[in-house]
């Protein structure tokens, strides 16, 4: 187990390398000075933060040591300091001259990112199990059928319509949900349960929306998975030696049809994590996804690459997670059989 | 392979995903000649005007056409995903094939540069592109293409991985055939089923993107007409005007439902490996 570890880790190195020189590479797309174009879109940005971005990214040094230096900022977590919020740090709280702490963009929006991909996570393993069992064992039949069909809209409907359309529907119809932000306004005065609840309703809508396509996804996957596991040998043996027919398909054909489900999950992270893009600005919820959406319409360059950095460090995370998950519930991957 | 498109149509997976994409296709083309007003044509004597006879599917708050606009928004839709995902499928077959013809250290390298940017969220890496060059339909199509070659690579990679082994393969390389004709002559038309299937899908995806961005504003811009940013106007008049809401959605949601319906469809019938099982 250590071994196949130690592997693991090594091979995200080069990993981080990459997503840096990908990172790097972007921030060099604009054309002419990066300063330039983010003063043309950003008045806000004055000659003298010009000058701090320009010692920030040392662009009057060559390309290679721009990038050695950048890569020794960002392994030490320095994303820098916001243009557009007043010189927010981008990533962790600092200390200003006067001693108060201000609180990083990116250490006040994750967590409320997080909260939400955890919750559609959730979503997706607990609907997405059934809804593919059934599928498969009533293959071809009315239920499966039925399933199927939600699996293909699911996959087509576009997140931000669904939204807008439940949002009009469950909130300005019919007033059952709230439809911005993820407190009420008395949220203060309520009791412990109550900001709980508050918090849930307010987020039921984004990580419905997070999670709907991810749903569909899993539950045909887990389909799938489960139809050819179902043709197996040792299943017609359990059903020879005379097994009832829900310890077949529970206990031995959904274990092993589900393994595969970790690693999906892993790979599932980036598009959850991009697609809060959508639910949170459409919900206006200030975690990671508006945040980066609000940069990008304000040009501002250093929470992009913060954001996009992070962003990818988390992913890998995931993944990293994933396989750790796969190799502790199947044997066969860390003894390097598989 | 005549014999396998009649069999594709004949699954009602393909043939109803066919359906739907030719009448799109069909609508688009033929916009100019059917859309009963200017798509860009402001009217202010017919601002938010409910579906009539006079305008099918209501005006816009600008009192334009929205059935009008809605065929010129299919020509883009339909333009940006085809040519994003043309550019994705070329980077992806020249990688794949280098990948898995050459194998060795180019391989090696190639597949971990696949790994980088499956490791950067999609949606994140797009905006930030965006956030540098100007919103366009042009830089749109160029970044889709350019952040959504990978699954095409490690398919092409994988197809010539498996016919490298193949007997028809090694008896052409063991009467010399140089590298271009092991591969174009024979490998790549070989491989071409799976290349078709993911193109049909990645379509399907890329209007997604597409009409996703163009509602945030970072799309196509107005006052060109597209899918997304129709629906961009039909959230501010949400609580007056549901056609404005309502049609585009559809609209994509159709879209994608055929083009998933249909790569699925073609997917059954044309790779064997999967005709046992469903």
């Amino acid at each position: 187990m250590i071994r196949y570890l130690l592997k693991r880790l090594f091979w995200m190195v080069p990993l981080l390398v990459g997503i840096s020189l990908v990172s790097f590479l972007i921030m060099h797309l604009a054309p002419g000075d990066i300063t330039n174009t983010e003063a043309s879109f950003n008045p806000k940005a004055s000659e003298e933060s010009r000058q701090k971005l320009r010692e920030l990214y040392n662009l009057d040094k060559p390309v290679i040591v721009q990038y050695g230096l950048w890569l020794k900022r960002m392994v030490k977590l320095d994303f820098g300091t916001s243009f557009a919020s007043h010189q927010r740090p981008v990533f962790w709280e600092t200390k200003d001259a006067e001693g108060n702490v201000i609180k990083g963009m990116i250490q006040e929006a994750l967590p409320i990112t997080l909260l939400i991909n955890v919750l559609s996570l959730g979503l997706i393993i607990f609907a997405a199990v059934p809804l593919g069992v059934v599928s498969a064992i009533t293959q071809n039949r009315p239920p499966d059928r039925a399933i199927t069909l939600f699996v293909f809209i699911g996959f087509a409907i576009p997140g931000f319509w669904l939204a807008l359309m439940l949002m009009y529907w469950t909130g300005v119809v019919n007033d059952w949900l709230p439809i911005s932000g993820i407190h009420s306004l008395t949220h203060d005065k309520m009791s412990a349960w109550g900001q709980m609840w508050d918090t849930l309703t307010h987020l039921a809508l984004p990580v419905f929306i997070s999670g709907l396509s991810g749903l569909a996804g899993i539950s045909l996957f887990i389909r799938n998975g489960m139809l050819d596991v179902l043709h197996q040998d040792y299943i017609t043996t359990a059903r020879a030696k005379g097994l009832a027919e829900n310890t077949v398909v529970y206990r031995h054909a959904l274990r092993n049809a589900m393994l595969p489900l970790i690693t999906i999950l892993g790979l599932a992270i980036p598009g959850l994590i991009g697609g809060s893009v959508i639910a949170e600005s459409i919900f206006a919820i200030p975690g990671m996804g508006k945040l980066f959406y609000d940069a990008v319409l304000m040009r501002d360059f250093p929470v992009i690459m913060g954001i996009l950095t992070i962003g990818s460090a988390l992913t890998l995370l995931g993944n990293l997670i994933a396989d750790i998950a796969y190799a502790w519930a199947d044997p066969r991957v860390r003894r390097g059989v598989m | 392979m005549h014999n396998k498109w009649r069999h594709a149509l004949a699954n009602p997976l393909a043939l109803s995903g066919f359906i739907i994409i030719f009448s799109i296709l069909l609508l688009a083309a033929l916009a100019p000649l059917i859309a009963p007003y200017d798509p860009n044509a402001i009217d202010v004597k017919a601002i938010l005007l409910p579906p009539s006879l006079q305008h099918l599917m209501g005006t816009d708050g600008l009192g334009r056409d929205v059935f009008s606009r809605m065929l010129f928004g299919a020509q883009i839709s339909l333009l940006v995903g085809f040519v994003a995902v043309g550019i994705a499928t070329s980077i992806g077959i020249v990688l794949g094939a280098i990948s898995g013809y050459y194998r060795g250290w180019v391989d090696v390298v190639i597949m971990r540069l696949v790994d980088v940017m499956l490791s950067i969220p999609t949606f994140f890496l797009i905006l930030a592109v965006i956030a540098f060059l100007t919103p366009s339909i042009w830089n749109i199509m160029i970044v889709i293409g350019l952040t959504s070659w990978m699954g095409v690579t490690r398919l092409v990679r994988a197809e010539f991985l498996s016919l490298r082994g193949r007997e028809f393969v090694m008896a052409s390389e063991t009467l010399g055939a140089r590298d271009a004709r092991m591969i174009f002559i024979h490998m790549l038309p070989n491989s071409l089923t799976p290349i078709m299937v993911s193109f049909v899908l990645g379509v399907a995806s890329a209007v997604l993107v597409e009409s996703g961005l163009s509602f945030l504003g970072l799309g196509v811009q107005a006052p060109q007409a597209s899918w997304g940013n129709i629906l961009t106007d039909g959230k501010e008049y949400i609580q007056f005007a549901w056609w404005l809401s309502l049609f585009p959605g559809v609209a994509i949601l159709l879209t994608v439902l055929g083009y998933n319906l249909l790569g699925e469809g073609l997917r059954d019938v044309l790779d064997p490996r999967t005709n046992n099982t469903r």
